[in-house]
């Protein structure tokens, strides 16, 4: 009896036991350096916080991301939302269709997209050039701004978006909508007062997500954005690459860490978790 | 459905679609530097991108990088997830957020941390060191599918087999494994493409003598927006279509075959024992949710 229950009891650890070592090793232990080398490097204690609240430059970095995330994430809502709502009321061949042209952009490396809207946007580009035929000649330069990475990260985020929405949206049972109808409901409050009530959950998944993703981005901000309007990741890479300035820079990467977190307790406590990733 | 609304989503999609789409006409571009529409076309970018060493180096680099992670990651998640799905224990909410928790991190945290820790193993710029990284990037994404799909397995199945007198290796080998089979791939699947194409952690770690495909494109798109990174991108882009069509293709070619063609009943009666196919598994399904911006 006694050696069942041990059995029973390590099995499950022995099963685990080479993964938790793992990641012990090679994704605890390298997080737990980052903030030793925050508050290590180049000298003991809490230098590099003190300079990041000091620092004008770094505030404004800080601010600049959490805007541009929360534009990113409100754009990819007003756009997401017509499209997963036009999925949602398509016939099933339609829905498929578009569902199998978001899930292409969202399978699409990143780089790859990055690299589209540099063509798209550049001096010798077809918006340039559709710009200068409606007259705005010379026609502004549109790569490395905020805007072209800005741009570029909504086109990138957008298929987590609609997908979060979609997964929601179908599952609303059209009878709630004809019930509010019969009842004398006017088209534009059965949408208001049932359908977007109902599609909220979709929008806070979605918005969540969004908003994570891009508050840590740096593939397409560095490429795209501009050098002098800097997001939080890039910036760390900046530190690394140009300043080999590891104390500052895991100082900033402690913040940004920080900061996804707090976002993901928050949803957490008010939603669970574990309905994020589905 | 009224009028705006529609049109709205429409446009919608045309914004999700246009950038997928010129990167084809510019990969046969004649034109050295960015420029649409095309001034020429020829195929020149491309047989450089296959004659160039310091494009196929990188290329077979992360198919190598990722074939090792796919491995790696499989042989740790697999025991971890019948662990977890199958057994109560104590400290197994912690095992499971230890097992999700990667993905909830920016890469450019881990990249700080991999740069310097692997740098004291002396690991950075070897393929063991990206694919170490890769790995533990990979498992939340492998434990998530695997465990979905666990859930789902009838245990009665093993039972009847074991009741028959089969030993529990024999089961899990002859039972438990077939039936998971569709769940494994995709698992696999997922763990190679996201090493495939993760960038932040390779560029800091890969160095010269294991640069991954992604790295190359970064630091040429940085650089000097080298043509070729058109031609790798359409190459990247055809591989998506293909792999995201392939369960469409295959429903649709099952059933044009199988009423009309001589021995359909045959036919049937494979199609019946494939009856899991990767087919019935929606590609985008749980998501590449991580934060690999």
């Amino acid at each position: 009896m006694i050696s069942t229950t041990v059995r029973g009891a390590s099995k499950p650890w022995l099963l685990l036991l080479p993964l938790v070592l793992f990641l012990s090793a090679f994704f605890l232990v390298p997080l737990v350096q980052v903030a030793m080398m925050s508050v290590t490097e180049p000298e003991p204690g809490f230098g590099n916080y003190a300079h990041l609240a000091e620092d004008a430059l770094y505030l404004q970095v800080f601010l600049n991301t959490f805007l541009t995330a929360l534009g990113v994430a409100v754009c990819c809502l007003l756009l997401g939302y017509p499209l997963a709502y036009l999925m949602a009321q398509s016939s099933p061949r339609v829905a498929a269709l578009l569902m199998l042209l978001v899930t292409m952009s969202f399978w699409t490396s990143f780089l790859v997209r990055t690299y589209a809207w540099m063509v798209l946007l550049g001096n010798n580009g077809p918006v340039t050039a559709l710009l200068a035929l409606l007259g705005w000649d010379p026609a502004p330069h549109l790569l490395f701004t905020r805007f072209s990475s800005t741009l570029a990260m909504v086109h990138i985020l957008i298929p987590y978006m609609v997908m979060s929405l979609y997964s929601v949206m179908k599952r609303i049972d059209p009878a709630l909508l004809r019930a509010a109808e019969s009842l004398g409901a006017k088209p534009w409050s059965v949408f208001r007062q049932v359908y977007l009530p109902l599609s909220a959950p979709g929008m806070v998944n979605g918005a969540t997500l969004v908003f994570m993703i891009c508050l840590g981005f740096y593939v397409t901000p560095v490429l795209l954005g501009s050098p002098q309007e800097q997001m939080v990741a890039g910036l760390i890479g900046t530190q690394i690459e140009e300043f080999l300035d590891f104390g500052q820079a895991s100082a900033m990467a402690m913040v940004l860490l920080a900061s996804t977190l707090v976002v993901l307790t928050v949803y957490h406590r008010r939603f669970g978790l574990d309905r994020l990733w589905g | 459905m009224r009028l705006l609304p529609r049109l709205i989503g429409i446009l919608v999609a045309a914004f999700i679609a246009a950038p997928l789409l010129i990167v084809v006409p510019m990969s046969f571009s004649t034109a050295p530097s960015l420029e649409f529409p095309p001034p020429g076309y020829w195929l020149g970018y491309y047989a450089a991108y296959f004659t160039d060493e310091r494009w196929t180096q990188p290329t077979v680099n992360s198919l190598v990088i990722a074939f090792g992670t796919m491995l790696l990651t499989m042989l740790l998640v697999t025991p971890a997830t019948f662990a977890v799905v199958r057994h109560r224990f104590l400290g197994r909410g912690i095992a499971n957020l230890m097992l999700t928790m990667p993905m909830a991190m920016p890469h450019i945290v881990l990249a700080i941390g991999y740069y310097s820790y692997l740098g004291d193993l002396r690991l950075t710029q070897t393929h063991a060191g990206v694919i170490i990284a890769h790995t533990a990037l990979s498992v939340p994404v492998a434990f998530l599918i695997l465990s979905a799909n666990l859930k789902g397995f009838d245990r009665n199945l093993e039972r009847a087999a074991m009741s028959l007198g089969a030993t529990p290796l024999r089961t899990f080998w002859h039972v438990t494994l077939p039936v998971l089979r569709p769940g494994f791939a995709i698992s696999a699947l997922f763990a190679f493409i996201q090493s495939f194409d993760e960038t932040v952690v390779a560029l800091f770690i890969s160095g010269r003598e294991s640069e991954t495909l992604p790295r190359k494109m970064f630091e040429s798109i940085r650089v000097q927006a080298d043509p070729v990174i058109s031609v790798v991108s359409t190459l990247l882009f055809a591989a998506v279509v293909l792999v995201v069509l392939m369960p469409v293709l295959w429903k649709a070619a099952r059933k044009r075959r199988s009423p009309t063609g001589p021995s359909a009943v045959a036919r049937d009666a494979a199609g019946a024992n494939a009856g899991t196919a990767p087919s019935d598994i929606n590609p985008c399904a749980p998501s590449r949710v991580q934060l690999e911006a």
